[in-house]
Formats: structure tokens, C-alpha cells, sequence
């Protein structure tokens, strides 16, 4: 069995445990379930990236979202008095955004595969992307955006505590306006 | 072990020196808010107020220079021009009147005054980068900068439902927006291989046929995203409510400094990297500003609340700009065509946003003590408070678009771009949009001046927005009478 082969049965296998979850993550009625659904495409994404040799996203892709973004949902829901279990959080938009998300399918699917089908990227040898490239475009090239970054988590850090914290008593009224 | 690829950066200080001091004086103003007491924590607005005027110094340091730094593959990312500073300097006066209209509101409304100032200042931050930014990835990060600590901002009133409604709304479509933004993005790079615009400009124009779609799609996507931030129809319906729910004076900052900083983004995406491709994408922005101008102007005739009524007229606003972005031409010989739909986006936004600003100074001014945010309540103001009574019409007067005040001139250059590119219909819907806008523009001023007032309470004005208010005023007046005062630097001003 050739290499190719391997690659194809992978593609197709891990596509189709995604295209599984995220169905499950819309249709199901537990907001836990949901989001352990939305942990397989996460995780299926992350091994596509695998596939492409970015090592380095695939490891960000399951630290950030995997680790970081559906452990917080998880937590926002045992931390708040959201209802765990079986809930109906349908509403009468559900057949408007099942049309919404077929249209928009049907569209992306046909003009990604009429605009890249045939495209063909060498990743072996001197294309191999490498994490360690990323390290030094990160710290060189992008060094503005990554640096103006820390301002922007430094503004969401601070408005997140400001938010969240509990006001004293009298702080509760607000008057002015 | 060596590092293989890493280019040595020399990076031009003086070129990031506005950024670096608005930076510098953000942290200051949250540090100072640690340790002032409570009753002086309205010394973080004098902070922020200085750290502002250090920031347009360094501007000013920088006028007329042409320079560049953070090369990606020889191009520079960040630039520093004539466009790039006209729109930091735009950003540093309209910073300096949102905290004028900010003091008073917040030093008696018992906010988070430290960390209100600290937020406007890094979503300001966020304005100025986009100004010189020319990648993807720097377009990106500055409009995340303008929106994160917006959202925070409008949320602050805590104790109110909503508020806290602005907050989420603005939350959830702001990351909607910024989601398919990214995934347009994504596909240009994968189209172009590069994130620098400039590269993207010239790689995008020979692209085979067959990809065109992909290229429509890519800047549909990427439309959506900035049409949330500039709050364009159909994509404006959290904007009324968001100003509704969130302090005044953060309604004027969304309207002003947010809003021209989605279009600052928009205008070098589409002038600097798209304009080779224009004929696929130049109907989606003629569609978008018919139905901005329309839907915006016919909402905002049933408003009875004069925030709602300045929202929808915002709205309208942003139609006119989008307006010159469906006269943008492909091909050659289109450079002179393309410069002058720029420059009249130029002097709509710059004229826009201090008479925007100016109104809501005169709302907030008014609903302080003895006024409401009710339109009725406006009638036989001029009786009450005269002086405000005559700013608040002279703003009025001047987003309807009539003389004597500086709006007339910015529709007027729209209009004028617009018939030179014999894009007749368009000049068309624009002429009719002005009509209706006039309508409900004037009827407020109309109720100013000749209705009875139901109160005779006398009106009191703080000196400081009194001050604000006469200076923009001023401003558009001389600029009335005087229009090369804004036209000549928008003119020199290309991307």
C-alpha cells in the first residue's frame, strides 16, 4: 500500500468523523454534548493540518480550541446557571438557517473546487514548512502585528475583569444618563 | 542552534512614534488609575487628554514624510504618508472631543473612569494602526484593536439591561463579522501566496479566468466583515441599539472613531489592493450604498429618540462614502479617476466625523440636566438655551448637507465624483437620499426654533463641551468657506 493510499483513507476517514460532529454540534439538544461534538472538529481539523505537515497549526489549533476555547465553554456553563441537560434551544429560525447553511455549502464548495481543484503544492524537501521558519517570520517580519496583539489582549484583559467584577454596593446604581 | 530566516528588522522608531506614545500614555492612564483616589479618578481623563496631544505631536513631527518599515519579502507593511497621517491626526482630534464630551458623563455617573479612558485610548491605538497599515494581518489585528475595547465600552453602564444588550449585540456581530472577514482573507492569501498588499495587487490581476469567482467571493466575504463595522444596510441592525444601550458619549465614539476606522481599512483594501479586479466587485458596493443610504434615511424619518435618530442618520452617512467605492475603475488610465473617488472619501469622512461627533456633543449636552433624549423634548430650545440650540442646528444643518456648513461640500464632491464618472444613477439615488435626509434634519432644527418649549428651565452647559462644541463648529464653518482648507490635504494624499 503506497503512501498516496494512506493519505487518501486518512483525508476521507477524519473528513467524515468532522462533517459527523458538526452535524451533531447543531442538531443536538444538550449544550454539553454540543460542545464535546465540536471538540471532534476541532480535533479533525487539526490532523487535516497534520496531513499538511503544519505541525505547528495543528498543535495551536488543538492547544487554543481544543484546550483552551471549548474548556472555557465547559466552565462558562458549570460556572453560570446555564441549564445543563436537554434543553430546547430551537426557535422558529431553525428551517431559515438550515437554507442559509445549504446555500452557502452548495456556493463555497463549488467555486473553492472550481477555483483550487488541480492545485498542487510540493510540501516535501526545501518546501517542508517548518515551525521554526514561523518562529522567525513571527519575530521579524510580523513583529508589528504581534506586538500591537499584546495591546489588543491587554484591552480585552482589562475589560473582561471590569465586566465581570462584582460592584460595590452603591457602584450597583448607575446614574448620569 | 541558528536561526535560519530570520531577517534583521530595522525598524524605523520615528515612523511608529505616534503609536508608541498613544501606547506609552494608555498604560500610564491605567497605572494612574491605581493609585488615585477615588474621588480623583477624573484625573485619568487630563492624563489621557495629554497623552492624546503628545501623540498628534508626533504626527505632526512626521508631516509630509514618506517613509516605511517592517518589510515582509522587501515591501513594508507599516507606512507612514500623507493618507496615513491625515487619517492619525483625524483620529487624535476626535479623540480629544469624545473625552471632552466623556468628563462630565462619566465623573458623575459613577463609571470606570481609569479603565474607560484606558479603553478608548488603545481602540484609538487601533485607528492609527490602521492608518499605516498595508498587510492582511496588520489590517486584521487594527480592526480587532478599534472593536474589542468598543464592545467593553459599551457595556460599561453595568446596572442596565441595556447596556449590557449593546454589549452582546455589538459582541456577537462584531466576531460574526470578523470570522468572515478572516475567511476572506484566507482565501486571498491562498489565491496570492502573499498577505502584503501590494504584492496581492499585482499577483491578483493576472489571475486566470477561471479563478474569478473565488476572487468575487473572497471580497464579498471580506465586504460583510467591514460592512458590520461601518454599520451598512442589511448589515446595521445592532448599530441603533448599541448606541441606544451604551454611554452617549461611547455612541459618538462608535459613530466617529470606530466607524472611519472601518473605512480607513476598507480604503486601502479596496484602492490599494483590489483595484485591478474592480469590475467584479464594483456592483456589490453600489448595491450596498443604495441600500445604505435608502434604508438608513427612511428608518431614521420614524425616530423619536434623538440617539436612535443619529444612529440611522449615521448609517445613511456611511452609504455616501460607500458611494466612492462603486466609482473605483479597472484598467489603465483609471489612476486619475480612482485618486479623485478617493480624495472625496477623504473629505466625507474627515468633515463627517466632527459634524457626527458635534451632534452628539449637543445630544449629550442637552439630556445632562433639564433635557432628555427625546426629540419632543427639543422643541422651543432655542428659547431655553440658545447657544446650544444654534450648535446643535448648525450640526443638523450640516450632516443634512445644506450651507452654511462643511457637510454640503462633502456631499457635494461625492456627488460631483459620482457624475464625472457618469455613474448618472447613482448621482440619481444620492440626490433623492439628500431630500428625504433634509427632511428630518430640519424638522428637528424647525422644532428648535420655532416651536413653544414645554419647560422654561434654562439649559446648563459645562464649559467644556460648550468649548468643544464651538470648536467644531468653527471648524466646519471655516471649512464652508474656506474648502481647500480640507480638499488640499486630501488631495496630496494617495494611498
Amino acid at each position: 500500500m503506497n503512501a498516496d493510499v494512506v493519505r487518501e483513507v486518512f483525508f476521507w476517514g477524519v473528513g467524515a468523523i468532522m462533517v459527523i460532529a458538526a452535524l451533531r454540534v447543531v442538531t443536538t439538544q444538550n449544550v454539553v454534548h454540543a460542545a464535546l461534538y465540536l471538540v471532534g472538529t476541532l480535533m479533525g481539523a487539526a490532523a487535516l493540518y497534520v496531513l499538511l505537515l503544519a505541525e505547528f497549526v495543528a498543535w495551536a489549533q488543538v492547544l487554543i480550541y481544543v484546550g483552551a476555547v471549548v474548556v472555557l465553554m465547559l466552565f462558562g456553563l458549570m460556572l453560570t446557571r446555564a441549564p445543563i441537560g436537554k434543553a430546547n434551544y430551537d426557535n422558529s429560525q431553525r428551517p431559515l438557517a438550515a437554507v442559509v447553511a445549504a446555500v452557502l455549502f452548495g456556493v463555497m464548495s463549488w467555486i473553492l473546487i472550481d477555483a483550487f481543484s488541480g492545485t498542487e503544492l510540493e510540501l516535501a524537501g526545501e518546501n517542508a514548512p517548518r515551525t521554526q521558519d514561523i518562529g522567525a517570520v513571527i519575530f521579524s517580519s510580523y513583529v508589528w502585528p504581534f506586538e500591537i496583539v499584546s495591546v489588543l489582549l491587554l484591552a480585552a484583559l482589562i475589560g473582561a475583569v471590569m465586566i465581570a467584577r462584582r460592584d460595590e454596593p452603591e457602584a450597583d446604581k448607575e446614574v448620569g444618563s | 542552534m541558528e536561526l535560519t530566516g530570520l531577517v534583521q528588522q530595522s525598524v524605523d522608531w520615528h515612523a511608529i512614534a505616534p503609536e508608541l506614545v498613544l501606547a506609552v500614555s494608555a498604560f500610564i492612564v491605567l497605572v494612574a488609575d491605581l493609585f488615585l483616589p477615588k474621588e480623583g479618578k477624573w484625573i485619568a481623563m487630563p492624563l489621557a487628554a495629554a497623552g492624546i496631544v503628545a501623540t498628534l505631536a508626533a504626527v505632526v513631527s512626521l508631516a509630509g514624510d514618506d517613509r516605511g518599515t517592517f518589510e515582509v519579502a522587501g515591501s513594508a507593511t507599516f507606512v507612514v504618508n500623507d493618507f496615513a497621517l491625515l487619517f492619525k491626526g483625524l483620529f487624535c482630534v476626535i479623540g480629544l472631543f469624545v473625552l471632552a464630551i466623556s468628563f462630565h458623563h462619566f465623573r458623575s455617573g459613577r463609571y470606570y473612569q481609569g479603565e474607560y479612558y484606558f479603553l478608548m485610548l488603545t481602540s484609538l491605538l487601533g485607528g492609527l494602526a490602521m492608518a499605516s497599515a498595508r498587510d492582511l494581518i496588520s489590517i486584521f489585528i487594527a480592526i480587532e484593536l478599534i472593536s474589542i475595547p468598543a464592545i467593553v465600552m459599551s457595556a460599561m453602564r453595568k446596572g442596565d439591561a441595556r447596556s449590557n444588550e449593546a454589549g452582546l449585540k455589538f459582541f456577537l456581530f462584531s466576531v460574526l463579522s470578523s470570522a468572515l472577514m478572516l475567511y476572506g482573507m484566507s482565501l486571498i492569501y491562498g489565491l496570492t501566496g502573499s498577505t502584503v498588499l501590494t504584492d496581492i495587487a499585482s499577483s491578483i490581476g493576472s489571475i486566470e479566468a477561471s479563478s474569478e469567482p473565488v476572487v468575487v467571493l473572497a471580497v464579498f466575504f471580506l465586504l460583510v466583515g467591514f460592512a458590520f463595522k461601518i454599520s451598512a444596510v442589511p448589515f446595521h441592525f445592532w448599530a441603533p441599539d448599541t448606541y441606544e444601550g451604551a454611554p452617549s458619549p461611547v455612541a459618538a465614539f462608535l459613530s466617529t472613531a470606530s466607524k472611519v476606522g472601518g473605512f480607513v481599512g476598507l480604503l486601502i483594501l479596496m484602492f490599494e489592493a483590489f483595484p485591478s479586479v474592480a469590475d467584479t466587485w464594483r456592483p456589490l458596493f453600489a448595491i450596498l450604498a443604495v441600500a445604505t443610504m435608502t434604508v438608513g434615511n427612511l428608518v431614521a424619518l420614524r425616530q423619536t429618540q434623538i440617539i436612535r435618530l443619529l444612529a440611522y442618520s449615521g448609517i445613511a452617512q456611511s452609504g455616501y462614502v460607500l458611494v466612492c467605492f462603486a466609482l473605483i475603475e479597472s484598467g489603465p488610465g483609471a489612476a486619475e479617476a480612482n485618486r479623485q473617488a478617493l480624495t472625496s472619501a477623504i473629505v466625507y469622512l474627515a468633515i463627517y466625523a466632527v459634524m457626527d461627533a458635534g451632534a452628539f456633543a449637543a445630544a449629550v449636552s442637552f439630556a445632562r440636566k433639564g433635557g432628555s433624549y427625546f426629540i419632543s423634548d427639543y422643541s422651543g430650545l432655542w428659547r431655553r438655551s440658545p447657544v446650544l440650540a444654534t450648535l446643535m442646528a448648525g450640526f443638523l444643518v450640516s450632516l443634512a448637507g445644506t450651507p452654511p456648513m462643511a457637510g454640503a461640500w462633502a456631499k457635494l464632491f461625492v456627488f460631483l465624483a459620482t457624475v464625472q464618472a457618469e455613474v448618472y444613477w447613482l448621482a440619481v439615488v444620492m440626490g433623492v437620499n439628500a431630500v428625504i435626509a433634509a427632511w428630518y434634519y430640519l424638522a428637528v432644527v424647525k422644532a428648535m426654533f420655532f416651536d413653544q418649549p414645554d419647560s422654561t428651565e434654562a439649559v446648563e452647559v459645562p464649559y467644556l463641551l460648550r468649548a468643544a462644541m464651538g470648536l467644531a463648529a468653527a471648524a466646519l464653518v471655516a471649512v464652508f468657506v474656506y474648502p481647500p482648507l480640507i480638499t488640499d490635504l486630501a488631495d496630496k494624499a494617495p494611498l
